[in-house]
Order: C-alpha cells, then sequence, then structure tokens
C-alpha cells in the first residue's frame, strides 16, 4: 500500500513537472515565432512577386486541376444564365 | 548424380574440418546446421507420410494444443506457448483483425494505418509459420525498425514534411491549446498508476493520450518494449476512431452557441517565417529538451526540406513515397504484436482502457483551455479547436472542421484547428522527452 501510495505521489510530480515543461516550452515557442515575424517583417519586408511565385509552386497539380475546373463550371453557368435571359 | 557426388563431398569435407576444428575449438554452429540440413531420407509409407503431413497443418496447430509449439519472437528467444495462446486465442485474434479489416474497409477508419496492422496481426496468428519470428518476414521488419525506433522517426520525417506551421504562425495562441491537450498523458498517467501499472509502464501506456502513433512506439519502445504491441494498436486504433470519439466529448462541453463561434481570418505568413521556423522550433528543444531532439529534429528537417523550396524532390520522397513504404513496414511490425501469446494478456485491456481516457481527457482539456481563452482573448475564439490540441495530424483538425460546420454552415474551422493541431504535435514530443529525461 505504502509503495503504490508513493508511486501516486511520483506520479502527481511527473504531471506538474510535464505539464510545466510543456508550457515553458509552448509559451517561449511562441514569443519566439512573435519575435521572428518581427525581425523577417522588418529586415525582410514582404515581396509580392516572390510570394506569388512561391504560392504557384507550391500548388500540385491536383489544386490547379481543381481550379481549372471551377473556371470551367463558372463559364457554363455564365452561359447557361445567359441563355436564359435570352 | 554429379551434383549428388558434389553435395557429399562436400558434407563431408565440412565434416573432417569440423572433426579437425574440435581438436582446437568448439564447433561454429553454421557448420552443424549444414550437416544437419542434408540428412538422409528414409523410406516413409504412405500412412506415414499422411500423417506426418497432418502434423504440420494449422487445422492439427490449432487442435492439438500441447503440440510444444514456441512463439515467435524477434529476438529469437521464444517459450513454448500454453493451450489457450495456440487455440482458442489465435482464433479470437483472428476475429479481433476481421473486425479491423472491417472498420478500415467498411467504415473507412484510417485504412492506411489500421489495414497494415490488421494484417500484420493475421499474418502474426498463423500457426507453425513463425512470421514473427527473428527470420520470418514480420520479425524481419520489426528488427528493422521498429525495435531500434528507426520507422517512428522517418514518419516524423514525413509528418514534418507535409505539415504547413502557416496557421500557427499566423495565430500563434493557438498552440496553448496544444499544450492542453498533454494533460490527457500526464492525467492518465496517474490513472495507470492507480490501477497497477508500475510508474515506467504508466508513463510508456499514457502517452496514447498524445493520439501520435510514432511517438507512443518511441516511447513504449523506451520504457516498457514488453508493452509494445497493446501500446502501438491502442494508440493507432484511437487515432483512426478520432471521428468516433472526439465529437461527444466537444459537444458535452460546449454550448450551441460557442460552437457558432467564427473566428477572424489569418494572416498571411511571410515565406521567410515559415522557412525559419522548423530551426527556431530544433533550436528550442536543442536547448531546453534534447531527449526529444530525434522526434524533434526529424520533424524538423522533414518540414525544413519543404520550406526551403530548393528539394522538392527530397521533400516530395519524404511526404509521399518514402512515408508510404514506412507506413507498411511499421503497420506489419505493429500487427506482428497483434500474435493471441502478446496480446492475450490481462495488461493489453488496461491499456486499452486508460489510452481511451487519456484520449478523451486530453480532448476535454483542449476545449476547456479554449473556452478558457475565448473568455479573455481579444479575438473570438471557436472552443471546438481546443479538441485539435491532440496530434492526430490532420483527423481531428477534419473532425473540428465538421463539428464546426454541422454547428454553423459555411463556418470553415479546418485553418484555424490546424495551429493547435500542429501544435499538438510539437507538445506530445515535448511530453515525450520529459517522460524519457525522468527515467533516464
Amino acid at each position: 500500500m505504502e509503495t503504490e501510495v508513493n508511486q501516486l505521489l511520483e506520479s502527481i510530480k511527473f504531471m506538474i513537472l510535464g505539464m510545466g515543461v510543456v508550457y515553458v516550452f509552448l509559451l517561449i515557442l511562441i514569443q519566439a515565432i512573435e519575435l521572428q515575424k518581427k525581425i523577417i517583417l522588418k529586415y525582410f519586408p514582404d515581396k509580392d512577386a516572390d510570394e506569388n511565385i512561391t504560392i504557384h509552386q507550391d500548388k500540385t497539380l491536383q489544386s490547379i486541376e481543381k481550379e481549372e475546373s471551377a473556371k470551367i463550371a463558372a463559364i457554363v453557368a455564365a452561359v447557361a444564365e445567359f441563355r436564359k435571359e435570352k | 548424380m554429379r551434383v549428388r557426388h558434389i553435395v557429399l563431398s562436400l558434407l563431408f569435407s565440412i565434416m573432417a574440418f569440423g572433426s579437425f576444428a574440435q581438436a582446437n575449438e568448439p564447433i561454429p554452429t553454421s557448420e552443424v546446421v549444414i550437416a544437419e540440413e542434408h540428412r538422409e531420407y528414409k523410406s516413409k509409407s504412405i500412412s506415414e507420410l499422411v500423417s506426418s503431413f497432418w502434423a504440420t497443418t494449422g487445422i492439427n496447430a490449432i487442435i492439438n494444443t500441447n503440440d510444444g509449439e514456441m512463439t515467435a519472437e524477434p529476438d529469437g528467444k521464444g517459450r513454448v506457448m500454453s493451450a489457450f495462446e495456440s487455440s482458442i486465442g489465435r482464433i479470437i485474434m483472428i476475429g479481433i483483425v476481421f473486425l479491423l479489416f472491417y472498420l478500415a474497409v467498411v467504415k473507412g477508419f484510417e485504412p492506411l494505418l489500421l489495414l497494415p496492422i490488421a494484417f500484420g496481426g493475421l499474418l502474426a496468428n498463423i500457426p507453425l509459420a513463425h512470421m514473427g519470428g527473428e527470420h520470418g518476414m514480420l520479425g524481419i521488419i520489426y528488427n528493422m525498425g521498429i525495435a531500434n525506433e528507426f520507422f517512428p522517426l522517418l514518419i516524423f520525417m514525413g509528418i514534418g514534411a507535409m505539415t504547413d506551421f502557416a496557421p500557427l504562425l499566423a495565430n500563434p495562441k493557438t498552440a496553448l491549446l496544444g499544450g492542453a491537450a498533454q494533460f490527457g498523458i500526464f492525467g492518465s498517467l496517474i490513472g495507470a498508476v492507480l490501477i497497477g501499472f508500475d510508474l515506467q509502464q504508466a508513463a510508456a501506456i499514457s502517452i496514447i493520450g498524445g493520439a501520435d502513433g510514432p511517438t507512443s512506439i518511441f516511447i513504449a519502445n523506451r520504457l516498457a518494449p514488453e508493452m509494445l504491441g497493446a501500446i502501438a494498436v491502442a494508440a493507432y486504433s484511437y487515432m483512426a476512431l478520432v471521428p468516433v470519439i472526439q465529437p461527444p466529448i466537444m459537444k458535452a462541453l460546449t454550448t450551441p452557441q460557442e460552437r457558432q463561434i467564427k473566428m477572424r481570418s489569418l494572416r498571411k505568413v511571410h515565406k521567410n517565417e515559415k522557412l525559419v521556423f522548423p530551426i527556431t522550433l530544433l533550436m528550442l528543444s536543442i536547448l531546453i529538451l534534447p531527449e526529444s531532439t530525434p522526434l524533434i529534429g526529424a520533424f524538423a528537417f522533414g518540414n525544413f526540406a519543404k520550406e526551403s523550396g530548393v528539394v522538392d524532390r527530397l521533400s516530395d520522397t519524404m511526404q509521399n513515397s518514402l512515408i508510404n513504404v514506412i507506413t507498411i513496414f511499421l503497420g506489419l511490425g505493429v500487427g506482428s504484436k497483434l500474435a493471441a501469446e502478446k496480446f492475450l494478456v490481462p495488461e493489453t485491456l488496461g491499456i486499452m482502457i486508460i489510452g481511451l481516457i487519456a484520449f478523451s481527457a486530453g480532448t476535454a482539456a483542449g476545449v476547456l483551455m479554449a473556452k478558457l481563452m475565448n473568455k479573455f482573448s481579444k479575438d473570438p475564439i471557436n472552443p471546438l479547436i481546443g479538441a485539435a490540441g491532440v496530434s492526430a495530424v490532420p483527423m481531428s483538425a477534419r473532425v473540428v472542421s465538421k463539428v464546426g460546420s454541422e454547428a454553423r454552415p459555411g463556418n470553415i474551422l479546418l485553418m484555424h484547428a490546424m495551429g493547435p493541431n500542429v501544435a499538438g504535435v510539437i507538445g506530445s514530443a515535448v511530453a515525450a522527452g520529459v517522460l524519457l529525461s525522468i527515467f533516464n
């Protein structure tokens, strides 16, 4: 029984340490993210041209296809609407 | 005739060499094995042939329980199977495997994980084949990457290469939700100790609460290798069951008004922020918690390769072919622990129960933390995104989005939920590092 109580106490200590470390880590991480944002936005300001290129590269074939089919769907809908009006 | 002559002369020369060597040193075992393999065949009657064939059938292996069959262990140190393990146990396990097949194929619960695990389980329960043994396919896979924790790290690399940190970088506060969900790990550690597991075992089981398969395998291997099978199966099955387990908890802890909260759209994240982030993350973990750097290091490498934009081929391999290959191996290797003699032990039930509690507690803690943050934050926070703090990426974020759009059609929470979700991956790797550091 005594060892069980001891183990229970130990596990509670683990919890305090563990949650403490996780939170400290994440809080520091949040600060680091804010800091890196400030530094990057100040010294490496946003270049729209750059951004567009990267976005384009990130696109997988699928998403491009999806976009294409969305465009086609929009055109078809517009044509249908136009004919109806006629 | 010539072939036989060569074999015989080879045999004699080996034997001669053996007897010669015996005078000087003990005979190397491999030569004994060769000599045994060439035993002369004796003529057998047809009834002897039939009965010896009968002895090698699966039906006989299941009916005849006292045949002294050994368990298949990847390290080659098997023991004699009990009557239950070699008969009814196997039948029960094959039934469980069929249930897993059903969940994977018909219900579509994470088939990528569940199907290889279940099939590995089926192969591991084949009598006499010893597939989980040192020289069996599953045993080889197990020794190749699970016993030495290699596969979980490769999986982490792939997850890193697939992860987009933009939602977290745009709204870093949501990282706190990923921290709250780790309460599932430490809360259930206490629970596991209460029902009688020792501290190391309890720590290994409770990591299931992080809902992170690779981390669970990594920790279980270090702290309680004898329970690896049940822990991995529990972790992966609960990850697969995210769409079933999480919504009721999320709905119980939130009001309909809270579920309808609309969140402000995220700011655009600069390309360089994403590029620098994996390095920042790794630096922090090097300083605070080197124990978790194998996991976070692999993760950061994958992510850096993706965000750098100059090694698209490598990052493409990591997030597609490599992670697919490793998933096959990992699934089969974990499945090998579904063998009756390893899985049908009393501890498994405890592990499954504690794992479920851990997982639910993590979800609940995340939701409650999100409610708290909503009270104090300037921008509204939908408490549902707290449930994504468990690190089942991206399943739990998808579930959050689904529950959110049920409450209010058109309210897309997916990107908001991805923030806590990826923070959850980091959080559970940190929690794992803490547990490792305690027992070192």
